[in-house]
């Protein structure tokens, strides 16, 4: 239904293209002026708003870097008296933390490599093909969603048993393979997509594999992206599965790494904040080096 | 290669044409091929998921004994759980968490147009601020979190002190707890509303905002008329997604509260309900009549916003 | 006798998870697993060749005690070199999930550490090995370990594990705030009054600097528990049957601390909950701090370490406290119980316990092996916890602790605030918990 609407709006853009381009630089000339006085308002606000969405990583540095006495003063410490690196050398006597930092960039990688390939192509079908139970097949795999995992956990446990898996990487990883999100997200994506081109190379006599794999997922790439980026961090923070189902420490990831320092009776509050800027450091820096090819890359990708 | 030729073919003076032809005729042509597409994904969805879903579905009938053993026992689970003052408790707070959480998606909207309007400087800049809390470990940020909501060396309420505000103890309240969570659950999933919203903006062709403005629309109208229209699938992504993981609200709210909260109890969620019954109190098989109460409602809501997607698409 | 209980319980957990099978072949999967279970319980105890060779995994829970545990295994192994122990930490917030999922499949660790609330749910359904041939083949002798804790791990008779450590619960002070607010030092003689006055008394000279007189972490171990005990009350009858909270004495236990807190004595509840006791004593703004032995080390790294000694807790009706140690038991359903049994009485032993103690993780349960952690922090009258031992009282348990333990967190908190009356709050307390009781 969706995609009825929305098909039409794609091959407009696209049929207009060159005609397009050609207007949007005469207008961005024509209206700069204005647009500049607007900007102004936008930067206050991306910036006061920005400012309040990262006080508490600011604040978390500052902290990493605090005493303990500094981190709980009545009238707040805004910055340390002495700079205590030492809290993040102190990391690395706490938790094996290369090990599992090893360990968490592995299984992220399986799973989100996996779950491009299956999300992808599932959503697809869902999306632009038509067989038999589709609608009932779709309906079963989102029902998932609104599972919480703690439910099936005992389930689920008992399954990767089942198949021998229990303290194997195989066991970590497998379930997370698999993502009823991830296909409802490219479900979506493929439905908002232009039908011609598909109708196009099938004339040309292109099988379903060659259209999916040459036209529509070049065209997917943005929503790829998305898919990559939420996978990437769900495995990366997930924390329950991996706990349960391993058993030895150095094979578990960061995220039960730190789980299991807070947990500690003992709370020394900067080694823990210097453990956790620790633990989100790689997944935060690889999101501002890769974020402009990602996010700014949307455009480009979604609309040539 | 294909791409190009495809596009020389694609001049579509026609665009209606292949829209009246995809029906009956694809399906045939389809054969075996979705199947191939699907049949990887529901292999490993039914064995790691439906399964132990359709599992937990039988447990709800059972009394399930700690290690397994079940009896059946009918909907005695199911009518103890209705007459369960915790229930609607811990409903009512999931639904105050989720509304407030839903509060993000306009903010969201209007941050992610600012963030697309052409020509922005440090746009990438302030998208890695907006975005840094969806990156946070649950575990990791819960901490700062709760330093910064403390009652009595919490900087919100030093900050707060200079308005004149005695601050509560925002954690330790019952009415200001659930409060705090959501203010964090809706911190934490902006980025992720941003981002698919972000996408959506990009799809929007910019000659209809032009066109739009040459009809002397003001930018508050082109927002409306023009922006708001096309983005609803987006829209509409983001709120399911929304909905559905704020009705399943468990990690953040034992993070930031703690487990031994005395006032959990009374700021219960639907989810913490489940894993009290069934992980603390080992009541499994009342645990998983809660599950299916839990699932029947996020599906109950679900639907009605896909039912709603459609109307409100139609009419447009 | 004993041994053949424990046999029938496999059989009827095999029946149940047969039940389960039914429906389902991964829990089939897991039935099987169990079948090697029975058959070592029957036969005596003895020591492993030593030459068995086998990989164990040893569960826990507490990731500070690590290194002495890596300790004991050396020991352990020059003695079985061919065992290979891998140790699995799991949070506490998720070791008990985790737990159940393990016991649910079969797969628990062959060795791992249970603790009193939850012993009962796993010893009542043979998810662990009894002791008893290790006991009777003279490798533990429970006579050497606290009666208390012996009598927490064993149901009907029969024992599962002995303690590993122990823990007891002392009144931590800061002299420093003793002498700014002009009050006299707690001694052993004191009573709940002489504790009263003080703790108002320091509230009241030092409030001006944000200083309380005394707190606790208001969960049973560490407070009421304690005030229970010595008021005469308690917090379930002998047998585990029915609550003992509608009893005059407890609530009299309950009231100490509604008192103390509405007296201004004590930092109010929500205060506590954002910031835990033991944070307020260590940043040295409280004078005197309910908490147990294993406080220690927070005290020994702050910045109060100087300033800080512990008295026994103050007397009620009679002196007493709570006392709780962690156990190792063996799973039943481990394939390698000669090894894992073997560890078990090697960590039981005075030689592992001394060398935890010494590794000053904690207080080891072998009599005699205390003497290091009492030296470990000079000036500081550790021997307090130590002699606790003589009056302490085990740790409340019942089949199913956690459903009533839960009922506790629910219930206590709104008579603490001062919210609820507390003859109500513990009638209503003790009505629910004896429903609850009578399921078990």
């Amino acid at each position: 239904m969706t995609d009825t609407i929305t098909a039409p709006r794609g091959t407009t853009t696209r049929a207009t293209d060159s005609r397009v381009t050609a207007r949007t630089t005469t207008v961005k000339k024509r209206k700069s002026p204005r647009r500049g006085g607007s900007h102004t308002i936008a930067h206050i606000v991306l910036g006061v708003g920005g400012l309040l969405m990262a006080f508490p990583f600011i604040w978390q540095i500052l902290m990493s870097l605090s005493t303990n006495a500094e981190v709980q003063s009545v009238v707040p410490t805004f910055w340390p008296a002495e700079l205590q690196w030492q809290n993040f050398a102190e990391v690395f006597n706490r938790m094996p933390f290369l090990a599992q930092l090893k360990t968490s960039v592995l299984i992220t990688v399986i799973r989100g490599a996996a779950q491009i390939v299956l999300c992808t192509m599932a959503g697809y079908a869902f999306a632009r093909m038509r067989f038999r139970g589709r609608a009932f097949l779709l309906a079963i795999t989102l029902s998932i969603l609104m599972v919480p995992s703690q439910v099936y956990l005992i389930s689920q446990y008992q399954v990767v048993q089942g198949f021998g898996w229990l303290n194997t990487l195989a066991g970590i990883v497998a379930p997370g393979l698999f993502s009823a999100f991830g296909t409802f997200l490219m479900r979506t994506a493929f439905l908002n997509m232009p039908q011609e081109l598909e109708e196009a190379a099938r004339i040309d006599g292109a099988n379903p594999w060659q259209i999916f794999w040459k036209i529509m997922l070049p065209l997917a790439r943005p929503s790829i992206n998305v898919l990559a980026i939420t996978t990437v961090l769900w495995s990366w923070n997930e924390l329950l599965w991996p706990l349960v189902v391993s058993t030895y420490s150095d094979t578990m990831p960061l995220s039960a790494g730190l789980a299991t320092l807070v947990g500690d009776k003992t709370t020394d509050y900067p080694v823990v904040m210097a453990a956790s800027l620790m633990a989100m450091a790689p997944v935060l820096i690889l999101f501002i080096v890769l974020q402009r090819k990602v996010i700014d890359g949307l455009a480009s990708s979604g609309l040539k | 290669m294909t791409n190009s030729t495809t596009r020389t073919r694609l001049v579509p003076p026609n665009a209606a044409a292949p829209r009246v032809r995809r029906g009956g005729a694809a399906a045939r042509r389809d054969g075996f091929w979705p199947w191939l597409f699907v049949l990887p994904l529901l292999s490993g969805i039914g064995v790691f998921y439906l399964w132990p879903i359709a599992q937990t579905a039988y447990f709800s009938f059972t009394e399930w004994g700690v290690f397994g053993g079940a009896t059946w026992t009918g909907i005695a689970n199911y009518t103890r759980l209705f007459a369960d003052p915790q229930l609607y408790s811990a409903l009512g707070n999931t639904l105050l968490y989720t509304a407030i959480v839903l509060l993000g998606i306009p903010i969201a909207v209007y941050i992610a147009s600012l963030l697309n309007m052409p020509g922005l400087r440090f746009a990438s800049f302030y998208r890695v601020l907006f975005f840094l809390p969806y990156v946070a470990m649950p575990t990791a940020v819960a901490m700062v979190w709760r330093i910064i909501f403390n009652g009595d060396f919490g900087i919100l309420n030093y900050v707060l002190s200079f308005v004149g505000i005695d601050g509560p103890y925002w954690t330790s309240t019952p009415g200001f707890a659930m409060f705090a969570v959501a203010i964090v659950g809706l911190w934490s999933s902006f980025g992720f509303s941003m981002i698919i919203l972000g996408a959506g903006l990009k799809n929007i062709p910019p000659e209809l905002y032009e066109a739009a403005e040459l009809d002397g629309a003001t930018p508050w109208r082109r927002f409306r008329s023009v922006t708001v229209p096309l983005l609803t699938p987006s829209i509409f992504f983001v709120m399911i997604i929304t909905i559905i993981s704020s009705f399943q609200l468990f990690d953040l709210l034992y993070a930031l509260l703690g487990s031994t909260n005395p006032i959990l109890p009374k700021s219960m969620s639907l989810v913490y309900f489940f894993y009290s019954q069934g992980f603390v109190s080992n009541d499994k098989g009342y645990a998983a009549a809660i599950a299916m109460v839990i699932f029947v409602i996020i599906g109950i809501v679900t639907l009605l916003q896909f039912r709603l997607q459609k109307r409100w698409v139609n009419n447009d | 006798m004993l041994n053949s209980s424990s046999g029938s319980g496999a059989f009827r957990r095999r029946g149940l998870l047969g039940l389960v099978g039914a429906i389902g072949l991964a829990a089939l999967v897991a039935g099987c697993s169990t079948s090697p279970s029975a058959d070592t319980a029957s036969a005596g105890y003895t020591a492993p060749a030593k030459d068995l060779s086998a990989e164990i995994t040893y569960g826990l829970w507490d990731q500070t005690q690590v290194a002495a545990i890596d300790a004991n295994i050396k020991e352990f192994n020059k003695v079985y070199p061919d065992i290979k122990v891998n140790v699995n930490v799991t949070p506490w917030d998720s070791y008990w999930p985790k737990l159940q999922t393990q016991a649910s499949s079969n797969t628990l660790p062959d060795l791992f550490w249970m603790n009193g609330p939850n012993f009962q749910t796993y010893g009542g359904a043979g998810k662990i090995e009894p002791i008893t041939s290790e006991v009777s083949a003279g490798a533990i002798d429970p006579a050497n370990y606290p009666q208390a804790l012996d009598d927490l791990y064993t149901i009907d008779g029969t024992q599962y594990g002995v303690p590993k450590d122990f823990d007891t619960i002392g009144l931590w002070y800061n002299k420093a705030i003793f002498e700014k607010a002009g009050v006299d030092l707690p001694t052993a003689s004191w009573t709940w009054d002489d504790f009263d006055s003080a703790a108002s008394a320091i509230s009241k000279a030092l409030k001006k600097d944000g200083i309380y007189g005394a707190g606790g972490g208001m969960d049973g171990q560490t407070t009421y528990y304690d005030t229970i005990f010595q008021a005469g009350g308690s917090v379930i009858s002998g047998d585990g049957k029915t609550s003992g909270y509608d009893s005059a004495a407890s609530q009299k236990g309950i009231s100490f601390w509604t008192d103390l807190i509405a007296s201004g004595g004590s930092p109010t509840i929500q205060q506590l909950t954002d910031t835990p006791a033991i944070q307020w004593f260590t940043s040295g703004k409280l004078g005197m701090l309910w908490s147990g032995s294993w406080s220690r080390t927070a005290v020994a790294e702050s910045s109060i370490a100087k300033d800080a000694n512990v008295a026994p807790l103050p007397t009620g009706e009679k002196q007493a406290t709570v006392i709780h140690g962690v156990s190792n038991v063996v799973a039943a359903s481990s394939k390698n119980k000669a090894a894992a049994q073997a560890l078990q009485v090697f960590l039981a032993s005075k030689e592992a316990q001394q060398q935890q103690g010494d590794m000053g993780a904690v207080i080891p349960a072998f009599n005699g092996t205390q003497q290091t952690f009492v030296d470990s922090q000079p000036g500081v009258d550790l021997q307090v916890f130590i002699d606790a031992t003589k009056y302490a009282q085990p740790y409340p348990v019942s089949k199913n602790t956690a459903a009533w333990a839960a009922l506790e967190t629910t219930i206590l908190p709104d008579a603490f605030s001062g919210a609820t009356p507390v003859a109500d709050a513990t009638k209503d307390l003790a009505d629910q918990m004896n429903g609850l009781l009578a399921k078990e």
